[in-house]
């Protein structure tokens, strides 16, 4: 896989990569691709109408209220945090 | 009194004739993990203080004789499975703060039964690996030899429970994280049925596969934990609406015309011949108490490995987006100008190595231009390898494999070869891509002493069979215990 595909992944991905990261990152991903390309061999294709028997899809549950977590207990594992979640300027 | 290596069981009766109490108990397992944890590296969190409140609860629910089942009972939880006010980290830089405001359904069913939750145990980084070793703390080391791998994710589970840590342990199962480590450490896991156990308060990997189970030191425990795990869960859209039935219920009822199904591409090259010789005497034992073997193919199993790495990579880049260092998780301590700049250099400090290649490759399945040929090929893949599963349970009840290609491997061996590492889970994934419940109870041990696991894997929601046909081995087998002294 070559470094530009790596960087675009990366990107997707949001992670962020030094330059010798990204060659690591680079050989690493074109042996498992290699692995990956097995399926290549076999022709075979996806019935998604087959698969909703398999999945509990649609069965959703009721709508209620119910007590909502206090705010200090959901903004707990925050790190930066002033009653509200604390994130930089995304608006110019 | 003394109670080691004791079963769930054992220890129920000791409890409920007062031979002990919770709290004596519980003294003693965290004696041996002082003493014994140094050289695993099994617990990354000890739960002190909310276990001796435990204690206390639930020696009075024995003391009125209203004990359940697992009352007073000192287990370990995987630390990805959400514990309130107890650290979960998933083993991972990005959770290493994390202390959940609620609790996993099963915490909350474990809780109510009056376990004793005596801490959080080690795992791979959020569940992506088979040996603990890309754990960021405590990589955890096989009992029976500690230059070993215990095997992964749930190897802090399985080494505990191998070395007596604990009476019994939960694990969670995405492509055999709780079947392969308990294969190494030579102890009972279960993965159930996918649905039969609510992954609400599981740190999500792959959604489609992941599934908690029990660890333990056989496979009746296995079933009266799942007892109390088990059940539709109003919080967890894909938990089954399905009756809970006692999975113990079938336990000593004779196997005579138990139809086992042996596939014999399980049984061949890349499998030790260590391991197919175990479990195909395994398979004659059971023929011995009267059950008949049948061959059977799965022809599919040569395309399991790339199946399952591309669906589970591919639900795991979309799950571990949800960490972006604001509302919990890592976040970094540089100054960021830009949401993107904070997000990627949080990511960057709070994920390993092996996390970001499974981003990454679940991002390239998915991708356009890619995802016909990797992502949509994989989810067929995974419907020819339910029809060929469908098709071998028309006609047997059980398949019995190998739960591992070999038996625990060195720290060293593995780790920097990711392919290698993937290849390695050949024998279990495709139970999770097909979604059926598995048992990998030991079968014997190599020429090193290391134990050596099979499989028995069931249809959909018959979790009684597979406890009761992994029973009707172990009755007759003679476990090592491992020597950490």
């Amino acid at each position: 896989m070559d470094l530009e595909m790596v960087k675009y992944l990366a990107e997707l991905g949001k992670l962020d990569f030094t330059d010798d990261e990204l060659k690591k990152a680079s050989s690493d991903m074109t042996s498992i691709i290699e692995l990956m390309d097995k399926v290549k061999e076999i022709d075979v294709t996806y019935d998604a109408l087959a698969d909703n028997k398999n999945i509990y899809l649609n069965d959703l549950r009721e709508d209620f209220n119910e007590p909502s977590m206090p705010t200090e207990k959901v903004i707990a594992n925050a790190k930066n945090r002033d009653n509200c979640f604390v994130v930089p300027k995304v608006v110019e | 009194m003394e109670l080691k290596n004791s079963s769930i069981n054992d220890i129920r009766k000791a409890l409920d004739g007062k031979e002990i109490s919770v709290k004596e108990l519980t003294d003693e397992y965290y004696s041996r993990i002082e003493s014994a944890d140094k050289k695993l590296d099994c617990f990354i969190t000890l739960s002190k203080e909310q276990a001796y409140k435990a204690c206390d609860k639930a020696q009075e629910k024995i003391n009125k004789g209203e004990a359940s089942p697992l009352t007073g009972i000192p287990m370990a939880i995987k630390d990805n499975i959400c514990t309130e006010g107890v650290k979960t980290t998933c083993a991972s830089r990005m959770l290493e703060n994390f202390i959940p405001p609620y609790n996993a359904t099963v915490m909350d069913k474990l809780e109510n039964e009056g376990i004793v939750m005596l801490g959080k145990v080690s795992m791979d980084e959020f569940a992506m690996g088979g040996s603990t070793q890309t754990a960021a703390f405590k990589k955890t080391k096989n009992p029976y030899d500690t230059n070993r791998v215990p095997g992964g994710s749930s190897g802090g589970s399985a080494s505990a429970v191998s070395s007596d840590l604990c009476t019994a342990a939960l694990g969670s199962d995405t492509g055999g994280s709780i079947r392969q480590p308990s294969s190494f450490c030579g102890v009972t896991g279960m993965k159930p049925t996918y649905s039969r156990v609510s992954r609400y308060g599981l740190v999500a990997f792959a959604s489609s596969l992941d599934q908690i189970g029990p660890v333990a030191k056989n496979a009746q425990d296995c079933g009266t934990i799942l007892n109390a795990i088990c059940g539709f869960d109003i919080h967890d859209g894909t938990s089954a609406k399905v009756d809970v039935p006692d999975f113990n219920a079938k336990i000593g009822r004779d196997i005579k015309g138990l139809k086992i199904a042996l596939p014999k591409e399980f049984f061949a090259e890349g499998i030790d011949d260590v391991i197919k010789n175990a479990v195909l005497k395994a398979a004659d034992e059971y023929k011995a108490m009267g059950a008949e073997l049948v061959e059977c193919s799965m022809p599919s199993l040569k395309y399991a490995i790339p199946a399952y790495y591309l669906i589970a990579s591919a639900e795991a880049a979309s799950n571990l987006s949800r960490y972006d260092g604001i509302k919990y998780g890592h976040r970094t301590d540089k100054k960021c100008e830009s949401y993107d700049e904070l997000i990627k250099a949080s990511r960057r400090e709070g994920f390993g190595d092996e996390v970001k290649r499974r981003i990454l490759l679940g991002n390239y399945a998915l991708s356009s231009g890619y995802y016909d040929a990797y992502y949509g090929k994989a989810m067929a893949l995974r419907q020819l390898i339910r029809k060929e599963y469908n098709d071998i349970f028309e006609k047997c009840d059980v398949i019995l494999t190998p739960t591992t290609p070999t038996t625990a491997y060195r720290c060293d061996e593995n780790i920097s070869d990711p392919v290698k590492m993937y290849q390695a889970d050949i024998c279990t994934v495709t139970v999770n891509i097909a979604g059926l419940p598995a048992i990998s109870t030991p079968c014997g041990y190599d020429g090193k002493g290391l134990p050596i696991g099979m499989s028995v894997i069931g249809k959909p929601f018959d979790e009684q069979t597979v406890i009761q046909t992994a029973d009707a081995y172990e009755k007759n087998f003679t476990r090592v215990l491992p020597n950490i002294d």
